[in-house]
C-alpha cells in the first residue's frame, strides 16, 4: 500500500464517475456518479496527507469540508428534483429541453 | 497482509463503485453506493485518518445516501425502478466508455510521465492523524482553517433556507407562468 497505489485507485474511481455521469440519463443517477467521483477526490487528499504531506492535518481538513458541501449539494437537489417531478414527472434529462443549453 | 487487504478493497471499492453507476435500478446503485462509501471507511483507517472514517460514515452513509433513498423513493413511486429511463442503447454506451477512455489514458499518461515530480522519494514518512488535532487546528485563529469553517457553516444554511423555498409548494396562488 503506497502513494502511487492511492493515486491510481482514485484515478480509476474518477473515471467510473465521468463514465456513469455520462452514461446515466436519470438526474438522481449523475447526482450519484459525482459522489463517485468526489469519493476518489478525498481518497487521494487522505494519501497524500498520509504518505507525503509535511502537514497531514490539513490534508485530512480538507475531505471534511468537501463532505459538507456535498452534503449541501445533495439538500439542493433533493428540492430541484422534488419540484421538477411535481412538474414534469419525469427526470430524464435528455428531456429537460426548456432551458436550451 | 496489509498489501492483501488493501488490493481487495481496492477491487471491491472498484466494483461497487461501477455497480453504482452502472445499475439500471436505482435502488440497487445506491445500495451499491453504501457498499462503496463503508470500504471507503476502511481504507482511511488504513490510513491511519480515523476522524475521516467516521465522518464518511456519518455524513455520507447516514446522511446523503439517505437522502438520495429517500429522493429515489418520492419520485419513482415505492419500486424506485425506471428502466425506462435507465435504458440506454449500446453505441452510447461505447461511445461514451470511449471518451472516458480517452481521459483515462491520458491522465494515467500524464502521471506516470511527471511521476518524478509528483512522487519524489524525499521525507517520505507516513503520518497519523488524531481528531483532536483535527478539532484544534480547525478553529484555530493562527495558520488554522476558522474562515473556510464559518463560511460552511453558512453555506449550509444558505442551503437549507434555499432547498426550503425551492420544494415549497405553491399554495396560495395557482399561477402557471411555465
Amino acid at each position: 500500500m503506497t502513494l502511487s497505489h492511492c493515486i491510481a485507485l482514485s484515478l480509476i474511481l474518477c473515471g467510473i464517475g465521468l463514465f456513469g455521469m455520462l452514461t446515466r440519463r436519470n438526474l438522481l443517477g449523475i447526482l450519484l456518479s459525482v459522489e463517485v467521483i468526489l469519493n476518489g477526490a478525498n481518497i487521494n487528499f487522505a494519501a497524500f496527507a498520509h504518505f507525503k504531506a509535511a502537514d497531514p492535518v490539513a490534508g485530512a481538513i480538507f475531505p471534511i469540508f468537501v463532505m459538507a458541501v456535498s452534503a449541501c449539494e445533495i439538500a439542493v437537489a433533493l428540492a430541484i428534483i422534488l419540484s421538477m417531478y411535481r412538474r414534469k414527472k419525469r427526470l430524464d434529462v435528455y428531456r429537460l429541453e426548456e432551458l436550451n443549453g | 497482509m496489509t498489501d492483501i487487504l488493501f488490493y481487495t478493497m481496492a477491487a471491491l471499492l472498484v466494483m461497487l463503485s461501477f455497480f453504482a453507476v452502472s445499475l439500471p435500478n436505482l435502488l440497487h446503485s445506491a445500495t451499491a453506493l453504501i457498499g462503496s462509501f463503508i470500504i471507503t471507511a476502511v481504507l482511511y483507517i488504513m490510513l491511519q485518518i480515523e476522524i475521516l472514517a467516521l465522518a464518511q460514515i456519518m455524513l455520507y452513509i447516514g446522511g446523503i445516501v439517505v437522502f438520495m433513498l429517500l429522493i429515489i423513493l418520492l419520485t419513482t413511486g415505492l419500486g424506485g425502478v425506471d428502466d425506462k429511463l435507465g435504458k440506454i442503447t449500446i453505441g452510447k454506451w461505447i461511445s461514451k466508455g470511449a471518451i472516458t477512455a480517452l481521459l483515462f489514458t491520458g491522465l494515467l499518461y500524464f502521471f506516470t510521465e511527471n511521476s518524478s515530480r509528483l512522487l519524489d522519494t524525499g521525507a517520505s514518512k507516513t503520518a497519523s492523524v488524531t481528531i483532536d488535532q483535527i478539532g484544534v487546528r480547525l478553529l484555530s485563529l493562527e495558520n488554522g482553517f476558522i474562515v473556510p469553517f464559518e463560511v460552511v457553516s453558512l453555506l449550509l444554511l444558505a442551503a437549507l433556507v434555499g432547498a426550503v423555498v425551492i420544494a415549497r409548494k405553491d399554495t396560495e396562488k395557482k399561477e402557471d407562468l411555465s
